[in-house]
């Protein structure tokens, strides 16, 4: 049968429908009220329907929630397939380590777009607009109590506290009251160390300081306090932590609002042009919270004694047996969240409104995102006990069964000492390399670098550089956990070398290289190092599992200097190389 | 006289389309492939629907790209479609575009295609 179609009817069905609307009849009308004054009819909500709203959604979540995952699930992952494939252990409590590590993801995206749309904006204005307002001692203030601020706010200090349960009060009484009796005066302590490195990084700006002294100054009390605590037994239990606590306040909250402040400051003060400007506060941030740890530790030593502190233990365990909600585990989340982000919103609007009279623009939007913040900063809470603490414990509690008897793994040792020390090693070693290289931060750390060395320093250069430095600090610290060797044996001498390496350098690689240390320890890599070398620790019956992440501080130091020389040589050779190439071109021309 | 000689485009319009930051490319790949030869792309800021879609206004960027694409009146309304589809403008904050007629255009034309269609200009210039 033949058929006939028009080929109009064709071209309308194939092209897509087109209806008509008049703009005229959509625009709001304008009247003239009463007072012959013209208004507009207010806008109408537009009522939505549930795929529009999908649609708006799904591209802003995607972005974000890939973020977090390409953050987590790799680690997660390796330290998965660790076990099962090379320890041959399967997860105990998978489900609840899965969902702690979705927790995990869902609250760094809350959290982070909460910093973004709700708390960024503050650290911005009061910026550009403070030291323009006001005076420097009140500014310097400001800074100080940001500094504290912030601390608080930072997602891993959480992962200090929850370690302190770990801890042996018989092996190690100091360690267990800094952690469990003292743990919120401690975080105060390097929330001050915080706040003072936020005062010296921006008079550092101001005057244009060189880092080098300052490197030094701060390298000397804090290796001579070691030294000290060394010598006395008691005390060297806490080296690890103070040493550890630097690493940790580093993080995704402090180093932008810090940087934005003291960089706004700088420019005010017409000295913003220096492309070093946002150096130097992260390593001093990392520095001072060591110092004001130990002094805290001093303190304790002088109140209290050993055997004080063992009979309070022993009570608050007897205590346990009934919770208030606000110590369990939903309410203590909650309670924990708020605590870490609303003083330092309280403070940020109280600074916005009665130091700088500025009006509080989109009050809708900031409400919204430090609501996330908060619900973030819960659920985060909530992952990190269930899902990175519990994976770290875990993995780094089975590692040891490569190369030692431990209870847990029946056919321990699994393999001779020589070659299961190795692999754990190797499992450390790797484990630090690749969390290190997958770091955002690290890549946006080596883009700066590239372009203020003019590409003499090279973007993967850093990268590996620094991932190569945090994964051979991580091995070493593996080895301080197994043979016991004190950590001051390891950190004194690292830091001296560091400090020569310093003596040699020019100054923007010695900025470069102290700065590479903070980046590398984001909110999923501390706790989930820190968890690992406390099950560790425990396994192979150390006194504490803390260090690793001291050890993965120094060591992209190191790492960055000597590259730092290496290039500089280079540079200099090839200088060297030009400046003769015009002779060698004179001899051959002899001849003719 | 001057020897010189300018060739003017005309049946031509200026398709322009302002999408969130970042969503200029796909937009632009879907013109290309029906037949549009160019595009600019450059950054804008945008307000209207952000504000009144209140908090849901968070996911929409306000920085924009406007892209610009002179089309073929003859092609016009297929360029148009795929642009709309492309772009999800049927999504409330995704962008809005809309098609300018222009009088004339002026650019690089290939020697031989100058040859082969180019009429005289019957007008005050010769």
């Amino acid at each position: 049968m033949k058929k006939e179609i028009r080929f109009g009817d064709f071209v309308r069905e194939v092209v897509v429908h087109q209806q008509q609307i008049s703009y005229n009849d959509l625009a709001p009308a304008v009247e003239i009220n009463e007072h012959g004054e013209e208004t507009i009819e207010a806008t109408r909500r537009y009522k939505m329907r549930s795929v529009d709203l999908y649609r708006i959604l799904k591209p802003y979540v995607n972005i974000r929630l890939m973020e977090q995952v390409k953050a987590v699930v790799p680690l997660a992952l390796y330290l998965v397939l660790f076990q099962v494939l090379i320890l041959r252990q399967g997860i105990t409590d998978s489900w609840l380590i899965s969902g702690g590590m979705i927790s995990v993801i869902i609250g760094l995206m809350f959290f982070m777009e909460g910093l973004k749309v709700g708390l960024m904006p503050f650290g911005e204005s009061i910026g550009t607009t403070l030291p323009a307002k006001s005076k420097l001692p009140v500014v310097m203030i400001i800074a100080f109590i940001l500094g504290i601020g912030v601390t608080f706010a930072e997602p891993a200090i959480g992962a200090l506290k929850a370690a302190g349960s770990i801890v042996d009060v018989n092996q190690a009484p100091y360690l267990y009251a800094m952690l469990n009796i003292y743990a919120n005066t401690m975080v105060l302590m390097v929330g001050i160390g915080v706040g003072l490195a936020a005062v010296l990084g921006t008079l550092r700006f101001l005057y244009g300081w060189s880092l080098k002294p300052l490197v030094y100054l701060t390298l000397v009390p804090t290796i001579a306090l070691t030294i000290y605590f060394q010598s006395i037994p008691e005390l060297s239990t806490i080296l690890g932590l103070a040493w550890d606590c630097g690493a940790v306040t580093t993080g995704p909250v402090t180093v932008p609002l810090v940087l934005s402040l003291g960089i706004g400051i700088a420019a005010a003060a017409g000295k913003g042009n220096s492309s070093l400007s946002g150096f130097g506060i992260v390593m001093l941030a990392s520095l001072f919270p060591i110092i004001a740890v130990m002094l805290l530790a001093l303190y304790v030593s002088s109140v209290i004694s050993p055997a004080e502190i063992i009979t309070i233990a022993n009570n608050t365990v007897n205590d346990n047996a009934i919770l208030p909600w606000y110590e369990r585990t939903p309410g203590l989340e909650v309670v924990l969240g708020i605590r870490a982000i609303v003083p330092l919103v309280l403070f940020l609007i109280f600074v916005m409104v009665v130091v700088l009279r500025e009006k509080i623009n989109k009050k809708l939007d900031i409400a919204f995102g430090i609501t996330l913040c908060v619900l973030g900063m819960i659920i985060f809470n909530v992952g990190l006990s269930y899902g990175l603490a519990k994976l770290g414990g875990q993995s780094g509690g089975l590692v040891p069964s490569a190369f030692t008897h431990i209870d847990v793994v029946l056919s321990s040792p699994l393999y001779t000492f020589a070659t299961g020390f190795f692999v754990a090693l190797l499992f450390a070693w790797f484990l630090g390399f690749g969390a290190t290289l997958a770091e955002p931060a690290l890549n946006a750390l080596g883009m700066t670098v590239q372009n203020l060395t003019n590409g003499a320093f090279r973007k993967s250069m850093l990268m590996y550089a620094v991932s190569l430095g945090v994964g051979t600090g991580i091995s070493l610290g593996v080895v301080k956990i197994v043979f016991n060797i004190p950590i001051a044996y390891l950190l004194v001498p690292g830091y001296l070398i560091a400090a020569i390496l310093t003596y040699f350098s020019t100054e923007e690689f010695v900025n470069i290289a102290w700065d590479s240390a903070g980046v590398t320890t984001g909110p999923v890599t501390v706790p989930l190092v820190l968890a690992m070398g406390l099950g560790f620790g425990k396994a192979v019956g150390a006194v504490e599992g803390f260090g690793i992440l001291s050890m993965a501080s120094i060591g992209p130091i190191i790492f960055v200097l000597l590259t730092g020389l290496y290039i500089q040589w280079r540079i200099k050779r090839r200088h060297e190389i030009e400046d003769k190439e015009p002779e060698i071109e004179h001899e051959e021309g002899l001849p003719i | 006289m001057s020897k010189k000689e300018i060739t003017i485009l005309t049946d031509v319009s200026l398709v322009t389309c302002v999408v969130q930051r970042g969503k200029a490319d796909d937009v632009v790949k879907a013109a290309q492939e029906v037949g549009a030869q160019g595009a600019t792309v450059y950054y804008a800021r945008g307000s209207g629907i952000r504000e009144s879609l209140g908090i849901l206004g968070l996911a929409i960027d306000v920085e924009k790209e406007a892209i610009n694409i002179l089309v073929a009146n003859d092609q016009i309304d297929r360029i148009f479609e795929k642009m709309y589809l492309a772009g999800q403008l049927d999504t409330p904050g995704m962008g809005i575009m809309y098609v300018t007629p222009l009088e004339k255009a002026a650019t690089y034309i290939p020697h031989e295609i100058v040859e082969r269609l180019a009429k005289p200009v019957v007008g005050p210039a010769s």
